[in-house]
């Protein structure tokens, strides 16, 4: 099966290795991954407004880019899928806006319509969670395991997009399963914690570090206490945050022996023993390498 | 123009047409470019007019069309006038322009962000390209700045003459022009191969193999310079080469 | 002794139906469980609590609400929303406070000061983000 795939700007720059390994797996698992040949920013942080329509142009052209884009795939329902948290939450959460709401949908195509675009609203977006949760299931992820993540022990960090609002979780939104069961496919083990969905102060890291700080505190030290050695994420921000963060906090004196903080995607990847370079190790803060190095999980080929 | 001696024979002949500037109504010759027509209503252009072949982008006209409610915007010096038009001249587009030394950047969605951190308000409205005189895409150019696509968003503005019309369009304030100066600089000093010949040329003038010939030219007398100028001088003939 | 009256005339009324019309939400509707504060992973960094600023908003004090830090901490994250047992759109709420500011009373806001160091380093979702929420369009 071939999915349409929306990057997003961020895969393309600082999560290189989100994406390309999304990418490998979804190969592996006959369920591709196929970029749409043109897009535009998702629009996030979507706007709570009820009048800003203009806010939700961007995320409208997205979605009847993506409908142009299925026509051309054979035997692709349709939807568009996304590796971003945020640019997921923001497209669903506009989808179902516009379908309930056609008086603003003819607004924003009467907007698109010199550019020979038109959204019918008859898209639906999907997360690659989900998609490997509902198309491929995890009996045929571990089917695909040749190098078990054996030692890891993973907090999956599910961050506020993927389970907020209703509109827009993937999962149930105080008891999410799918990428706990996607890393015991792995192999690996997972650790029971209540910062999973804690937010990571999000776009106040361009301004007020401070608040990001404090956030990354509680959820790190929180992840350490349960003995995690690894946090998994879905979310370029996220990532960035906890990765970054911790770094500095390191520097500031306030939490030593930073973990490691990884794509769900880079570790299938690795249990599936795919080709390292997919992985952008080298864009990490804190090195990932370290840890596969001591688990004895680097370098192993499928 | 020998339009002068016949005027009134030549307007009766002429289709004319009814146009505004600025508010008041003229008629002209709907032969004419915007910008003649401008010229023939009486106006004499100190700014908004330069090549006047469609490449400086210095004639960026807005116009409206009776009883149409759209925005268009042409350069005025490649547009016919219509029927009906409300014209204005855009002869400037304050903007700012970023400093930076194009030899310690890298080609990378965040030094243009760095320079121009306002990209990241685009929000794929597309006012931009609609304006766009020389039909570029200019909201899937910024958007592969955002992304930072660099050889892709070079190819796209490729063809921009400058004249700011996205700039004052921009509901994100966003100074497209100026961003993908910067884009294109980036991609032909870090994409690009570096032209061969123009090395070549470079290390000759470095190495003094013109000096003589130099010299030559400037010991000559006027009369003389000006034979080998004009007659000496090998023409290449444009259609044959 | 001596009584304040709580007052709630034309300019009272004024902004707690523009901060109603901006986020489609019923303000009246908040019967002050503190729900959202206790969820919210920033109320420690508030000036004033989610429900407090809430309560504001029903009495139409623009000037108390204005003042305070509460809705820029607010980091859009939804918790508030998905537990409200009213459901109210909690996050929407705090949302048409910054819109509200943006559109009206723009002179108010400090300008983002962004380092060449930062811009250099943030992640674009970041800064796109920030924009989105942080100045006005």
């Amino acid at each position: 099966m071939k999915n349409s795939y929306f990057p997003g700007c961020n895969l393309k720059t600082e999560a290189k290795g989100f994406e390309q390994s999304a990418i490998a797996v979804s190969k592996e698992l006959d369920a591709e991954l196929v970029e749409m040949p043109e897009w535009n920013c998702c629009g996030t942080v979507q706007t709570m407004t009820t009048d800003n329509l203009m806010r939700r142009i961007a995320p409208v052209r997205v979605l009847s880019r993506a409908s142009k884009h299925v026509k051309e795939l054979e035997g692709s329902p349709n939807q568009v899928t996304t590796l971003c948290s945020m640019c997921n939450s923001t497209l669903k959460i506009v989808n179902a806006e516009v379908k309930e709401n056609p008086n603003d949908l003819e607004k924003i195509n009467f907007q698109l319509e010199n550019d020979d675009l038109v959204y019918e609203g008859d898209m639906e977006v999907k997360h690659f969670l989900e998609i490997l949760r509902d198309n491929v299931g995890y009996e045929n992820i571990a089917k695909k395991v040749t190098n078990p993540l054996e030692g890891m022990k993973i907090a999956s960090y599910y961050g506020c997009m993927l389970l907020h609002p209703e509109k827009a979780k993937i999962d149930d939104e105080e008891m999410p399963t799918v990428m706990e069961s996607i890393a015991l496919s792995l192999g690996a083990e997972v650790v029971d914690w209540p910062y999973f969905k804690q937010c990571c102060g999000s776009y106040h890291i361009v301004d007020r570090d401070d608040i990001v700080n404090s956030q990354v505190v509680k959820i790190i030290r929180n992840a350490k206490k349960t003995g995690a050695n690894a946090l998994i994420v879905a979310c370029p921000l996220c990532a960035y945050n906890l990765d970054n963060q911790q770094v500095e906090l390191e520097k500031l004196g306030v939490e030593k022996d930073p973990i490691p903080i990884f794509y769900f995607t880079q570790l299938m990847a690795i249990a599936m023993g795919l080709p390292q370079k997919v992985n952008h190790f080298e864009d990490h803060h804190i090195n990932p390498k370290t840890l596969l190095k001591e688990l004895g999980l680097l370098g192993k080929k499928k | 123009m020998a339009k002068t001696k016949s005027k009134t024979k030549a307007e009766n002949q002429t289709q004319m047409v009814k146009i505004y500037i600025m508010g008041s109504m003229y008629e002209v010759p709907s032969s004419l470019t915007i910008m003649k027509a401008i010229e023939y209503a009486g106006f004499k252009l100190t700014r908004g007019s330069g090549c006047r072949a469609g490449f400086c982008g210095a004639c960026a006209t807005v116009y409206r069309k009776e009883g149409d409610f759209r925005i268009y915007t042409a350069l005025a010096c490649q547009t016919q006038v219509e029927e009906g038009m409300y014209l204005t001249q855009m002869p400037f587009v304050p903007a700012n322009k970023a400093k930076y030394d194009i030899d310690t950047l890298d080609p990378i969605a965040s030094t243009i962000l760095r320079y121009y951190p306002e990209v990241a308000r685009c929000l794929s409205c597309n006012a931009c390209s609609r304006v766009c005189p020389q039909e570029i895409q200019v909201m899937d150019y910024v958007q592969h700045c955002l992304h930072g696509e660099i050889d892709k968003a070079a190819a796209v503005s490729f063809d921009c003459v400058q004249c700011g019309l996205c700039a004052i369009r921009c509901p994100a304030e966003i100074p497209q022009y100026h961003v993908a100066t910067l884009v294109r600089r980036l991609h032909g000093k870090y994409n690009m191969k570096p032209p061969e010949t123009l090395e070549k040329r470079v290390r000759e003038i470095e190495d003094g193999v013109f000096e003589e010939g130099f010299k030559e030219l400037m010991s000559l007398p006027e009369d003389k310079l000006r034979h080998k100028y004009y007659h000496e001088r090998d023409f290449v003939d444009q259609k044959k080469a | 002794m001596s009584y304040d009256y709580i007052e709630f005339g034309e300019s009272e009324k004024e902004f707690t139906s523009k901060i109603e019309e901006i986020s489609g939400q019923n303000i009246f509707s908040c019967y002050q469980c503190g729900k959202c504060s206790a969820g919210c992973a920033f109320s420690n960094l508030m000036e004033k609590t989610i429900n407090h600023t809430m309560q504001l908003v029903q009495l139409g004090k623009k000037e108390k609400v204005l003042q305070s830090n509460t809705h820029w901490v607010c980091a859009s994250c939804l918790t508030c929303t998905v537990r409200c047992p009213r459901e109210i759109d909690v996050a929407a709420v705090m949302e048409a406070i910054r819109e509200y500011t943006l559109r009206y009373e723009p002179e108010t806001i400090e300008r983002l000061d962004l380092p060449e160091e930062l811009l250099k380093k943030i992640p674009n979702i970041a800064l796109v983000g920030s924009f989105r929420k942080k100045s006005e369009l």
